[in-house]
């Protein structure tokens, strides 16, 4: 589904442009072929696993989906493109979902450079650009045709520092962090709510992201003589310092943001991650119907595997552009208009998801504080480690 | 005080991984003068088949190497024999472009093979650990650093005592005095391949195990480091890639110590600036050795372009000019402005590394430098969008020019090594000055392009406007190459001595050179960020650099329309292989592998 016939493609733009836009989507509109969404992610590059974990939890929604009757009657589809996060084709893939008739929104892309560069061309081609992992507090001040249910870092990190500071009872803490725009973005919120909960922060060190070795990094924060560790990760580095900072003896109390929630943090990290403390927006044992609903489909789709982070983003970004579409139909204006109309639908993220209209993201993401007991996330019970 | 001590442990620690790479590099420069950018891959197989054999096999860790070694060896072998003898006699730079090929065909294999995903190789040695100052080391540092310097030992042992090793080595010295002394240069070959793909694979497979992760993106970071602690000790100098590996791991660590983790890699790449600018043989190079690249004019081989009329450029370029008056799409048009940026890149590219033979790894620093200039200028001092991009392009001539005149005294392949190494550092200090750059947050809200008050916003204007500026700075070079200058310029390239001897002094025509091709690669930079509306340290990245010497490669070094022609095919090719989803970027590995195997020289030859 994700091959577009190049022919199709072609005539399709000619029509647009010489029938003009509207006459050709009004025909559009009758045919039984599925309802079909742009997608612009990294298949290819250093990206590529977390293309590969979108897919995973856009099919699973995709299946619920057409399950439940599809859209109206019609089937939703996807049309994934490889950017591989770079901003040179991303906008090529921009242009090309533009003026392809058959696309009513897009969804993507990864990176903030990949995602923000196409912005332009999405905002004047008139096609929502919906970024569910751009987390970078200027993606929806593009325009009015961006949108965004990525977990707002101003929303996620007071959390992260309450349980930190006020549950786990941390006064004084080293933050690691990746150094790219999510990674800042997220230490500087971090680090103000720390201290407002009354706690100090004694060093801050940003890493890029192909970093492997943490060792000298973790004799300065040992020289810091912190009584915390906080990961501002993904599940990949994260793992990383965990396992190195055992090694060179440090004995501190690690509590990680929700992006190292992932079957992969336990695999990789070993012995080294247990009694790591994360937040995190669901968890396996989470009552609510919808987590439930998520985590036994995934499982029974993908062989018994364990859903992470970015397998839920995309989840819940399907299901979302699902109940726009559902709304607003296939004309692209009326879609962006249905992101304003869209209520209360139903999220593993969110628990319900509506969006603020002025600033065109969510908030009130869910929250859960875990621990890693015996190799396993649970739900943290309140006792010290 | 005792966290210097672990400062340097830690150091020493990381510096044992890297010599693990480094070793295999030195052998196969040693050799054949040849900067394997394929051993990154290598290494990445090894982790991978280590991976099959630990997890899925339960093979014991003497029989898991032994299994990695053989396997790896084997891909060594194939790739010598397919890759590399073919080009064996075309101009040297055309194994450097089929490595570069290989590496994105095997990356690509084990990406579809085993998913991008990472995945934990546990170690299979007891967990025990040894305290040293405050901190701790395992058996498997020890295995790493005995692997590391065993293999340099017997390396040494092996090239100075035994006989396949003197052939080895007077092969290295001179390949065809060697053929005439009856050396079968080709065995020499495959041993060295062999062998050094062997220990590329091991050393993968054990730092996989190291850090207890492997994942498809370790490869490109295994060869940079690499190739630093190779340069470092002097290229093909086994026992001083040990050295050189160990220096940089302490670089690196006090420079975390010193001034934090996020300059960890500022310092690895100014050490190598430094050894080169100062020792460009390397620290343990003796004044006796024959210089690294004695030959002059042999880096590009001359060969004779193809003699494109002028009626039909004019017609490629009237038909390109009228395009957006038909209804073609806007991803057809958006496709061609990125090859039009590229085409400027490359036109930069090709002046600097095709006319005067400095081939430049490092050339997105100087778009960066472009990019950052116009978009700092239009949105926080207000200046109309077009004065900013041409101030993107002063900037990126004079900064560009003056971060690399320190390595104008280098030739060769120490050339693209300094000019990677500066390319870096201009993207690490991106990232970390931060009260002008913004560092990792980026710059959004560029402004669109805009001339004379106008706005280009629509597809056809912004096509029409980068086409334009690509043709002026092609029609520019090429009345420059018709000059004096140009004569100058290839002078140099195709003997600097001669050319001395002549009078020409080297520094001000290499200058000249960069000037000219830092301004065209500066515009195009400053283009791309109005373009984008958002840029940070991320958006021009090695991966530009590399692929700006492909097309150069591709399109025939010093060819003007060469370069505009190799950018349209590199930008177009993974465009129209889309429809092969993630096959694409290996089917793209694969045409360039076969380009460069028939046309070692370029599609059009170099002028």
């Amino acid at each position: 589904m994700s091959n577009i016939d190049r022919r199709t493609l072609v005539k399709g733009s000619l029509a647009a442009m010489m029938a003009g836009a509207a006459f050709s989507r009004a025909a559009f509109a009758q045919s039984s072929e599925p309802i079909l969404l742009g997608v612009s992610g990294p298949l290819t590059g250093p990206n590529a696993q977390y293309g590969t974990q979108w897919k995973q939890g856009f099919d699973l929604a995709l299946d619920e989906i057409q399950a439940a009757g599809g859209i109206n009657g019609r089937k939703l589809a996807y049309s994934f493109e490889d950017s591989q996060s770079d901003p040179r084709q991303s906008v090529a893939i921009a242009q090309k979902f533009v003026s392809d008739p058959r696309i009513v929104m897009e969804l993507g892309d990864f990176s903030s450079p990949a995602s923000m560069a196409a912005s332009p061309i999405y905002q004047r081609g008139g096609l929502v650009q919906f970024g569910f992992t751009n987390s970078h507090p200027d993606f929806t001040k593009g325009g009015d045709f961006m949108w965004s249910t990525s977990v707002s870092q101003a929303d996620e990190q007071p959390l992260l520092a309450q349980y930190a500071v006020k549950r786990l009872g941390l006064k004084k803490l080293a933050v690691l962090h990746l150094n790219t725009d999510w990674g800042r973005t997220s230490r500087d919120y971090f680090v103000k709510a720390a201290k407002e909960y009354g706690a100090e922060v004694a060093v801050t060190e940003g890493y890029i992201a192909e970093e492997r070795d943490f060792r000298s990094t973790l004799v300065r924060v040992r020289d810091a003589n912190p009584d915390g560790l906080i990961l501002i990760s993904y599940y990949s580095d994260g793992a990383l310092i965990a396992r190195q900072a055992r090694q060179v003896g440090l004995k501190q109390t690690i509590c990680a943001a929700s992006s190292v929630y992932s079957p992969k943090f336990l695999e990789l990290g070993g012995e080294a991650v247990e009694d790591v403390h994360l937040g995190t927006r669901y968890f396996p044992e989470d009552p609510r119907p919808e987590v439930q609903k998520f985590i036994a489909g995934f499982k029974k789709k993908y062989n018994g595997q364990e859903p992470d982070a970015f397998n839920a983003y995309a989840y819940d970004a399907m299901n979302m552009a699902a109940a726009v579409v559902k709304i607003g139909g296939t004309d692209r204006r009326a879609i962006r208009d249905a992101f304003t109309k869209v209520r209360d639908v139903s999220s593993v993220i969110f628990g319900t998801a509506t969006f603020d209209v002025e600033t065109r993201r969510v908030k009130g993401a869910m929250n859960a504080e875990l621990v890693v007991r015996k190799g396993q996330f649970a739900l943290w019970d309140g006792k010290p480690t | 005080m005792s966290s210097w001590l672990d400062y340097t442990i830690n150091g020493l620690i990381v510096g044992n991984v890297y010599a693990l790479v480094a070793v295999g590099l030195a052998l196969i420069f040693g050799v054949s003068r040849l900067i394997n950018f394929a051993q990154g891959s290598i290494y990445l197989v090894g982790a991978y088949i280590g991976w099959v054999a630990v997890v899925q096999l339960h093979t014991p860790l003497p029989l898991t190497i032994i299994v990695v070694a053989l396997a790896a060896a084997l891909v060594g072998l194939i790739i010598e024999r397919f890759g590399l003898r073919p080009l064996q006699n075309s101009a040297r730079i055309a194994p450097l472009l089929a490595t570069i090929g290989i590496s994105f065909v095997l990356d690509q294999i084990v990406m579809l093979t085993f998913s991008p995903n990472p995945r934990a190789l546990p170690s299979q040695l007891p967990d025990v650990r040894f305290q040293v100052g405050n901190g701790t080391i395992g058996p498997l540092d020890l295995l790493i650093a005995g692997v590391g310097l065993t293999s340099a030992l017997l390396l040494f042992v092996f090239l100075r005592y035994s006989k396949l090793g003197w052939a080895v080595r007077a092969t290295a010295q001179d390949r065809d005095a060697a053929m005439q002394m009856g050396v079968d240069v080709n065995r020499v070959n495959q041993a060295v391949f062999g062998i050094a793909a062997a220990l590329g694979g091991v050393s993968g497979m054990l730092v996989g195990m190291y850090y207890n992760q492997i994942d498809t993106a370790m490869s490109l970071q295994a060869t940079l480091k690499g190739v630093v602690a190779e340069v470092v000790g002097g290229a093909g100098n086994v026992p001083g890639a040990v050295v050189g590996s160990l220096l940089l791991g302490l670089v690196e660590s006090y420079g975390v110590a010193v001034f934090g983790t996020s300059y960890r890699n500022l310092f690895a790449f100014l050490l190598l600036v430094l050894v080169l600018v100062l020792r460009p043989n390397g620290l343990f190079a003796s004044a006796r050795q024959a210089p690294p690249e004695p030959l002059t004019g042999t880096f590009i081989a001359p060969s004779r372009p193809v003699r494109i009329p002028r009626w039909a450029l004019l017609i490629a370029v009237g038909g390109f000019a009228i395009l957006p008056l038909f209804p073609v799409s806007f991803y057809v048009l958006q496709t061609l402005i990125n090859a039009w940026l590229l085409g400027m890149l490359a036109l930069s590219l090709t002046l600097v590394a095709g006319t005067i033979g400095q081939v430049s790894l490092g050339h997105a620093a100087l778009l960066a430098i472009g990019a950052y200039t116009s978009a700092l200028l239009s949105s926080s001092f207000s200046v109309p969008v077009g004065l900013a991009v041409i101030a993107g392009g002063l900037m990126s001539a004079a900064l560009g020019t003056t971060l690399i005149s320190p390595s104008f005294r280098l030739r060769g392949h120490y050339v693209s090594i300094a000019t990677l190494a500066i390319g870096e550092i201009v993207s690490l200090v991106i990232l970390n000055w931060e009260s002008v750059t913004r560092g990792p947050i980026g710059i959004s809200g560029i402004p669109p392009l805009s001339l004379f008050g106008y706005d280009l916003i629509s597809a056809s204007s912004v096509y029409w406007f980068s086409f334009a500026v690509m043709v002026v700075l092609a029609l520019l070079q090429g009345r420059l190459l018709n000059s004096h200058l140009g004569r100058s310029f290839r002078a140099i390239r195709d003997d600097d001595i001669a050319a001395r001897a002549y009078g020409l002094s080297l520094n001000r025509y290499k200058s000249l050179a960069f000037i000219f091709g830092g301004f065209a690669a500066g515009v195009s930079g400053a283009i791309a960020a109005h373009l984008y509306s958002y840029i940070n340290h991320e958006t021009f990245n090695t991966q530009q650099s590399i692929l700006a010497l492909t097309v150069v490669i591709l399109g025939g070094l010093g060819n003007v329309v060469g370069a505009v022609v190799g950018s349209v095919a590199l930008v177009g090719l993974p465009e129209v292989f889309r429809i092969a989803a993630e096959y694409r970027i290996l089917i793209y590995g694969i045409v360039l592998l076969l380009l460069v195997r028939f046309r070692p020289q370029g599609l059009l030859g170099t002028i």
